[in-house]
């Protein structure tokens, strides 16, 4: 038995299925009745399922459609809501329009103000139906101000005989009106052929009484020649009066309010009403009114209200942007339209009004606390240079950077030492004055005005704190040690500054100068005094060190200084040098050392002759002891001291001063030629000296 | 129109102006209509045309009646550019008006930029003798200052309504039939000589 032959779905739904062949088929392979049935009823159950199968898929498609069709009637209803709802917002912005154009705002100002938008929109979109109806239009459409106002077909007739010349398409603009005809030669969309546009300024209209066969008709006079046109009724005449009549009133009531002052008026008053005359209404004049944005004729309101919440940042922001708004006019329209004077005036005075609050904002305040510093000063300060205040910033800035300082200075308390003292208020000065020059040049960046304003108060400044310095440091119980220490201190906290480009050195030398010298003088006359004294107890002998321990401390210290005294040493403890020479040596060191720290080129001659004149008053002690009459040993211990100090110590001090300097001082090496006699005797002893260094050993 | 110039009537533009209520549009009225109306209502602007009869010659008058109203006083001069004679009307019980008369005349002036244009000196509502404000001698002089004739009318009784009109059409037509002239012959005597009134009370 074939399988495949036996009926299904399959096999009788497929494409190549012949009913014919299988039945003959069927017939060849089944023999007898009984096998025919029971095929034959199998196919019928076959044919019964497919019908039901039939009949429940047409229900489902049924169901289906039935959704649809629901669904279409509510999409339907959905559409008629909108086209209401439309039809509505329509009808309102009509009445919105019209109740603008009787310049009546009471309580619909708002509405109105929202729907200006609508109708310059509306407006666009009627320019543009125009343009794409009448042929060469573009130019005369292309004027912005230009409001469409009526439209409509008429009949132009012979001025003269009052006969029908032509079928003409006319449009009424807030400024002008447009005569198009018939256009002949191109159906479709250009119905229309632009013919003339005339300004409505210079066109007079004018009624014509009915008469005889010319019924309906209003003239127009545009010099010299003059147009007469019918209207299809009398309504429609009388409407086109009107309209002509709306517009030129409208065009005069702009005049008006051109020249009428509005002082009285309040700004957002005036605001709406230009606002909608200049959109609504019609302008003929060469001079196009401007519709000011709503910001713009707010912006007074908006400035008060930032100054007062101290939004001074926004604040300024508007009023940029308002003179920007402003220049963009340009002057000629400055000059006519009251409402931009107006508003430019009233900016002006929020203009001042915040400068005032900025600078109050900066000025010195015993009530303020300067605890924010600088920085708290910092917006004020950049906000007036936006408004172009910045020589009035600069001024205030600096007088704010002047108290801080003070206070700071203030906050120092003299403690300890000078020196301690000195350093830390230096410190507080200049490390102040470095981040006022950095608040500084952050603030006031490329203007030379306030750069130099800068320079004059940091040299002010400099002078006061060298003041107070001076005062502080140089009094008559300052060693001169110390007071090298604190100018040094000063000195290299002032040049600091100097990495931003202010170099005050020259000045704190300056103001340094006198007293220094005075204060060099003195510790000349100090020492001399002291060498003097020396000089009478001196007992001329070698120095007893007692320990071991002395004479090599002693040693040390003098090789720390340069100075080599072992062939000085005899026996354990005993150095050939009086003790006058070994305290001497080291109070000139330590004075050669204050002196070359404190140079400068000014003070170079008095550190010459103060060298060379302390350093004169030791020799001539020595020149004086030697033409006692001496021992020969006591001699020759004196004049070891002697070639000691002309020689060795000579040497070392020309050596410093020449690394300090660069040259060696021609000052003090007239101490040598001055006591020309000494080194002579000492060079003679140098032969001696050798021959008794060996009778000695 | 240049089919049959021969055929053509002449038209004479006459503007009627003057201070609201003086009785522009009462006076245009009674010429075309030959009736007095007493409701007052401001015209703004109308125009009316009439065949008639001007010494045996058939011309076309055309009237512009013209806004009194000072709020279209910046738009009048639209309005005058294309008028050939004016007639300046005051009235007699209004001295306001008659003051009025001086800008008009002056604005006409600057308009047409022509001292010799078409023009009367109209004093309306002579039937109110009793309210007369203005004096016959007052008005004259200044007409004669002018070197135009001056008509005293009532629209209300008709009296001299037709005879301001037609003095009017007579010297506009007087003043283009001279202006042909200069025009087609060589007369290139610009400042024509002062033609005078050809009508006088």
């Amino acid at each position: 038995m074939d399988h495949s032959k036996e009926p299904t779905l399959t096999l009788l739904a497929s494409t190549e299925f012949q009913p014919e062949k299988y039945v003959k088929h069927l017939s060849q392979n089944y023999v007898g009745g009984s096998e025919l049935q029971a095929i034959r009823k199998k196919i019928q159950a076959l044919s019964e399922d497919t019908n039901n199968n039939l009949k429940k898929n047409v229900y489902q498609n049924y169901g289906q459609f039935i959704d649809t069709a629901k669904e279409i009637s509510h999409l339907e209803s959905e559409m008629y809501q909108l086209s209401h709802l439309l039809s509505e917002q329509k009808s309102l912005l009509n009445s919105l329009a019209s109740t603008s154009l009787m310049g009546d705002n009471s309580n619909l100002t708002r509405n109105k103000e929202r729907s200006e938008e609508k109708i310059i929109e509306e407006q666009k979109q009627k320019t543009q139906s125009i343009l794409e109806k009448v042929e060469g239009c573009k130019d005369v459409l292309d004027i912005p101000g230009r409001t469409f106002l009526h439209e409509g077909d008429l009949l132009e007739l012979d001025s003269l005989e009052n006969k029908p010349i032509k079928p003409v398409h006319v449009y009424l603009f807030n400024d002008g009106f447009m005569i198009t005809s018939r256009n002949s030669n191109s159906r479709g969309l250009m119905k229309y052929k632009f013919e003339v546009m005339y300004e409505l300024g210079s066109l007079a209209v004018v009624n014509v009484r009915d008469l005889g066969d010319v019924k309906h008709a209003f003239k127009l006079l545009i010099f010299p020649e003059t147009r007469i046109f019918q209207c299809s009724s009398n309504s429609n005449k009388k409407d086109w009066l009107d309209k002509f009549d709306q517009a030129k009133k409208n065009q005069l009531s702009q005049d008006v309010q051109r020249r009428e002052s509005i002082i009285e008026r309040s700004p957002s008053r005036t605001t709406i009403e230009s606002g909608i005359h200049s959109t609504l209404s019609e302008s003929e004049d060469d001079l196009v009114i401007i519709t000011h944005p709503e910001w713009f004729l707010d912006l007074p309101e908006e400035l008060d209200v930032g100054v007062a919440q101290r939004h001074f940042e926004e604040a300024i922001t508007l009023l940029q942007k308002g003179k920007d708004y402003m220049s963009q006019l340009g002057l000629p329209n400055a000059k006519t339209d009251h409402v931009l004077i107006d508003i430019q005036r009233k900016l002006d005075m929020r203009q001042s009004s915040l400068t005032e609050v900025l600078m109050k904002e900066l000025e010195i305040n015993p009530d303020k606390s300067l605890q924010g510093g600088l920085r708290a000063a910092r917006r004020a300060v950049r906000l007036l240079n936006q408004l172009g205040r910045s020589t009035q910033s600069c001024d205030l800035f600096l007088k704010l950077c002047s108290s801080m300082l003070k206070i700071q200075c203030k906050r120092v308390k003299r403690e300890g030492s000078t020196s301690t003292y000195i350093r830390h208020l230096s410190s507080v000065v200049f490390t102040n004055m470095c981040h006022m020059t950095d608040e500084f040049l952050r603030a006031f960046p490329e203007s030379s005005v306030c750069a130099s304003a800068y320079i004059v108060w940091a040299s002010s400044e400099l002078s006061s704190f060298s003041a107070h310095f001076i005062k502080q440091v140089f009094v008559p119980q300052t060693s001169l040690a110390t007071i090298t220490e604190c100018v040094f201190l000063v000195k290299t906290q002032c040049e600091r500054l100097c990495n931003y480009g202010i170099d005050l050195c020259y000045q704190l030398d300056g103001a340094l100068l006198t007293p220094l010298t005075k204060a060099l003088t003195d510790t000349r006359d100090k020492l001399i005094d002291s060498v003097k004294v020396r000089a009478l107890e001196d007992k001329w002998i070698p120095t007893n060190f007692h320990t071991k321990n002395g004479l090599s401390r002693c040693l040390n210290e003098h090789r720390e200084m340069g100075l080599q005294l072992d062939s000085y040493v005899t026996g354990d403890i005993w150095l050939q040098l009086t003790q006058n020479t070994i305290a001497f040596t080291k109070v000139f060191l330590a004075l050669l050392e204050c002196c070359l720290r404190l140079k400068t080129t000014e003070l170079l001659y008095t550190v010459d002759t103060v060298l060379y004149e302390i350093y004169g008053a030791q020799l001539k002690h020595y020149e004086l002891t030697l033409k006692k009459d001496l021992q020969k040993e006591e001699r020759q211990f004196i004049i070891k001291n002697t070639e000691f100090l002309l020689v060795t110590l000579y040497n070392l001090i020309q050596r410093k001063y020449t690394k300090s300097n660069g040259f060696e001082c021609k000052t003090f090496a007239k101490v040598q030629i001055d006591y020309a006699a000494l080194m002579k005797i000492c060079l003679g002893n140098r032969n001696i000296k050798t021959k008794y260094s060996s009778e000695f050993l | 129109m240049a089919k049959k110039p021969a055929v053509q009537t002449a038209l004479h533009k006459v503007i009627m102006v003057g201070s609201g209520g003086v009785g522009k549009s009462a006076l245009t009225l009674q010429f075309m209509y030959d009736e007095f109306v007493e409701n007052y209502e401001p015209t703004k602007a109308d125009s009316y045309r009439k065949k008639v009869l001007l010494d045996g010659e058939d011309v076309q008058i055309d009237i512009l009646d013209t806004a009194g109203q000072e709020d279209y006083a910046a738009i009048r001069d639209n309005y005058f550019r294309s008028g050939e004679g004016f007639l300046c009307i005051f009235s007699i019980t209004e001295d306001e008006s008659f003051q009025a008369t001086q800008e008009f005349r002056e604005q006409i002036l600057r308009v047409k930029n022509d001292e010799n244009i078409p023009f009367l000196l109209v004093g309306n509502k002579s039937d109110l003798q009793d309210k007369r404000k203005v004096t016959f001698q007052e008005a004259s002089d200044r007409a004669n200052k002018w070197g135009v004739p001056y008509v005293e009318t009532s629209a209300k009784t008709r009296e001299h309504v037709d005879k301001v009109f037609y003095d009017l059409m007579r010297e506009i037509r007087a003043r283009k039939m001279e202006e042909n002239k200069t025009n087609n012959g060589r007369g290139k005597d610009k400042n024509k000589k002062k033609k005078l009134k050809c009508v006088i009370l």
